[in-house]
């Protein structure tokens, strides 16, 4: 039964294949009889629209023909042998129709185009590809804008060199006529493309654009040229090269180069908007024509090798290279400059050199991005990673290794003698003052520079997503390496900052916290109960080291920034706890003396804790455990202290011994005994 | 947090067409590209390898070789740990030119820098540099020397591998404190690493 059934079915679609090849074959032979009906159709019309110079309908006659397969149509003509003749003189006629309307087209358009006839350019430039002549009729055509182009670009560039010097435009007009030339090639895209798309297909826009940027790059390495003569480029970066080898050779002001970096930037950033237009639209255009992947990224890269080796990507590249070594220049000279002339003034926590540096660098960053070169920013980020690596943050180390000059003098006092050393015209009397003063509004110029470069960072990060979208993995690690660099500045200035505070500490903490701790051994810590409550509300030790520190904080507090005060109080504190700690375990207690001890330590963390917004509490951990200990009632409470909260505790079990052997009523023996 | 304990970067300078953009990709990717262009710029490419069963992360900068692009690759000479110099062992200029980037070197790199002559090309049959010549240009100008082939894969693992293995062993000895050794360590110190033999990563396997 199935293989019954399994052969009625392949009779059955035998049948239908035979009938479908009998249909194919029927609709064949119809074309052909179309074809040949059309033939003939066609060579009467084109021999008469060759008569009446009616070229469009003559070429959609050829365009009809030339439709037909070739091949087949001689077959038929063979086929067809009673008719032989007729069909095969139509071919003839057609074939000869076709050559004629080639050449006449082709003549009557470069006829069009001597007499600057718009209309019959366009007229004839439509006829093309009816004739099969896609790529004559393009290149014919493109070949015709571009003398067009060129015309409008002579012209501007004419006009550009004969600009008067106090124009308004004067400091811009190269980067103008640059901008002139990409705006009119791209208008040129924006009106033909349609055109070009309709008549030839899509597809087409990469050859058209090949040809229009031959004449680009023409005109381009012209404006280059005369912008190169005009504005001296070679001698200026002749200049600035020989002034890094040697730097006592000719100097340029770095000022003078300001409007010049700017217009560089400018065409530079002209070009790549340019090339950002063309490689978008050639893009869209082979996105529509083509549908093999292979073929796709084939032209693609055509594209790309086609504007990576045009004379406009070199000449950017040359125009970027000046642009660099004048920028580098201007950068490094004008940071320079802004170390020289620093100045203090007396309202001010840092010297003027910091605002003025992070300003220059913060313009060159910024104007590097105004090229729309990623190469380009990454290279002045380096430049500026190198600039405050070294000279400025060198600067910074000289005046703080220089150290904070000893001995006491009221802030204000310095202040008022620096003025009128100043207006009597004899700074060298007021030297030590000076340089204290120089000394902290430099270790304020660090930690603002800190704070600079960070904020620098954040921003530069923010502006180039903002410039360069779609940025690719490549170029996005570039940048993010370079931006990285600048990173590492800021724990370059960390370890400056640390510096000068260890500085401060050496000359200006240290020596003054020391005498005013040591009073603590001069004191009685036997204390009797009678005077135990004199000394809990007078607290005399404590009271008089918190009164001396006040007074040394107050000469710092209003000229150091928040943070290295804050920094200066952490100094302080550890100075004045490990200086305690020594003194304290030179000294005895009795019961009471602890108490106080423990009562004095208490006033003084909350005094410092109060002052600074970091937290101390951790710096007095020793302290306060050393005095829990000497204030205990009974010895057996120290077992407790020790053994429970055993993570907070700081102190040695032999450490424990030792301070509770300082507690002259605690029997040496009871102490050995302690378990711990 | 990525994964590795040191960073460096590895910055190649030279003559157009010596072969630096394909001494990367050969260790990058492994493979030659045949008709690579010339490099645009500034390259950048990084692999991280281990020595010493440490990760060590190289940040290679492959930079062009053309006039115009110099004051870009310029500008990362001076962060830079360790820079190969090529030259192509086929073609008297490239060599001819050394000179003229060792003067570039000097002028914008840090003095600390380790510096690294390569011949490149040694595939190729039309040798017109001797080995010997290249060893004491190298020698006298304080540089590692090694000569290699990006198209055969040939002493190119070993360069790079070299390179960090000289460059982790400064950094740690760079904790402890060193001074006046600085001439027989880094600069005054020619290792001819780059005799005949075919071994692979002699220091590291």
């Amino acid at each position: 039964m199935i293989r019954h059934t399994n052969e009625l079915a392949e009779n059955v679609s035998a049948k239908v294949r035979q009938l479908d090849l009998a249909r194919s074959r029927v609709y064949e032979c119809q074309r052909r009889v179309n074809d040949i009906l059309d033939l003939q159709l066609c060579s009467e019309g084109v021999a008469m629209a060759l008569c009446n110079e009616d070229y469009e309908q003559g070429a959609a006659h050829v365009h009809r023909y030339l439709s037909m397969d070739q091949q087949l149509l001689e077959r038929t003509a063979e086929d067809i042998l009673m008719d032989h003749t007729n069909v095969s003189s139509s071919l003839i006629t057609l074939q000869q129709a076709a050559l004629q309307l080639r050449t006449v087209v082709t003549h009557k358009f470069d006829e069009a185009v001597k007499s600057e006839d718009l209309a019959s350019v366009e007229r004839f430039f439509k006829i093309f590809p009816l004739l099969g002549m896609h790529i004559e009729g393009l290149k014919k055509f493109c070949s015709y804008l571009c003398t067009k182009l060129q015309e409008t670009a002579q012209k501007n560039l004419k006009a550009a060199l004969e600009i008067k010097s106090n124009d308004k435009r004067a400091s811009v007009i190269f980067s103008d006529t640059m901008t002139l030339l990409f705006e009119g090639i791209a208008r040129i895209v924006e009106i033909h493309q349609p055109i070009i798309e309709t008549y030839y297909g899509p597809g087409r826009l990469l050859m058209t654009i090949s040809i229009l940027q031959k004449e680009c790059d023409r005109q381009v390495k012209k404006i280059i040229a005369e912008f190169m003569k005009h504005r001296c480029i070679s001698k200026k970066v002749q200049i600035v090269n020989d002034y890094i080898r040697k730097p006592s050779s000719e100097r340029a002001d770095p000022k003078e180069f300001d409007l010049l970096l700017g217009e560089i930037t400018i065409m530079h950033s002209r070009a790549e908007l340019y090339i950002r237009f063309l490689k978008r639209r050639v893009k869209n255009d082979i996105e529509i024509s083509v549908t093999n992947d292979a073929q796709y990224k084939d032209l693609i890269n055509e594209f790309k090798s086609m504007i990576n080796n045009s004379d406009l990507a070199h000449g950017m590249q040359e125009l970027l290279g000046a642009y660099l070594a004048l920028e580098r220049y201007f950068l490094e000279e004008s940071v320079n400059k802004a170390l020289g002339m620093d100045t203090l003034d007396q309202d001010q926590q840092t010297s003027s050199m910091v605002d003025d540096v992070f300003f220059i660098v913060q313009k060159c960053i910024r104007r590097s991005m105004s090229s729309w070169s990623i190469d380009g920013v990454c290279a002045v980020v380096n430049m500026a990673c190198g600039i405050l690596e070294g000279e400025f943050a060198n600067r910074l180390r000289n005046r703080l290794r220089q150290g904070y000059p000893a001995g006491y003098l009221d802030l204000a006092q310095a202040y008022s003698t620096l003025q009128t050393s100043i207006q009597h015209g004899r700074l060298q009397t007021s030297d030590t003052e000076l340089a204290r003063l120089m000394f902290l509004a430099y270790l304020n110029n660090t930690d603002v520079s800190i704070e600079y470069v960070e904020t620098l960072c954040k921003s530069l990060s923010s502006e180039i997503d903002a410039t360069f979208p779609n940025m690719q993995n490549k170029e996005r690690g570039k940048i993010d390496s370079c931006l990285s660099g600048l990173k590492g500045v800021m724990s370059i200035l960390r370890a400056v900052n640390d510096y000068g505070l260890e500085q401060l500490r050496v000359s200006a903490v240290k020596p003054r916290v020391t005498p005013w701790v040591d009073a603590f051994l001069s004191v009685d810590h036997h204390i009797n109960e009678d005077d135990l409550l004199r000394y809990e509300t007078e607290e005399p030790f404590v009271q008089t080291l918190i009164m001396n520190l006040e007074g040394l904080l107050q000469n710092f507090k209003g000229t150091l920034t928040p943070s290295n005060y804050d920094a200066l109080i952490g100094l302080l504190t550890t100075e004045v706890t490990a200086r305690l700690e020594k003194v304290v375990l030179k000294s005895t207690f009795n019961r009471a003396g602890g108490l106080i001890l423990d009562k004095e330590i208490r006033s003084l963390a909350s005094y410092l804790a109060a002052v600074t917004s970091w937290s101390v509490r951790d710096k007095f951990a020793r302290l306060t455990q050393i005095a829990t200990i000497l204030s205990v009632e009974k010895i057996e409470e120290l077992a407790d202290y020790c053994g429970a909260d055993a993570i907070a505790w700081r102190l040695t079990p032999a450490e424990v011994r030792r301070i509770a052997s300082m507690r002259i009523d605690f029997r040496p023996e009871d102490v050995k005994r302690l378990k711990l | 947090m990525e994964d590795y304990k040191f960073l460096f970067k590895v910055v190649l300078v030279g003559n157009a067409g010596v072969g630096k953009t394909c001494l990367v990709r050969r260790f990058t990717q492994g493979l030659f590209p045949p008709g690579q262009g010339a490099t645009i710029g500034v390259d950048f490419m990084i692999k991280t390898v281990e020595v010493e069963n440490e990760k060590v992360k190289l940040q290679i900068w492959d930079t062009a070789g053309q006039e115009r692009f110099r004051s870009i690759t310029q500008s990362y000479y001076r962060s830079a740990h360790a820079l190969i110099l090529v030259y192509d062992i086929s073609c008297q200029p490239t060599f001819d030119c050394l000179p003229d980037w060792l003067r570039e070197i000097e002028e914008y790199a840090s003095n600390k820098v380790l510096r690294i002559l390569v011949g490149n090309k040694i595939d190729r049959e039309d040798r017109e540099i001797p080995t010997h010549v290249g060893e004491d240009f190298a020698q006298r100008h304080g540089m590692y020397f090694l000569e290699t082939s990006a198209k055969e894969a040939e002493n190119v693992e070993r360069l790079f591998m070299e390179i960090a293995a000289e460059l982790m062993e400064q950094a740690r000895s760079k904790e402890l404190p060193r001074y006046e050794t600085n001439t027989t360590s880094i600069n005054g110190k020619t290792t001819s690493i780059g005799d005949t033999s075919n071994c692979g990563c002699s220091r590291l396997s």
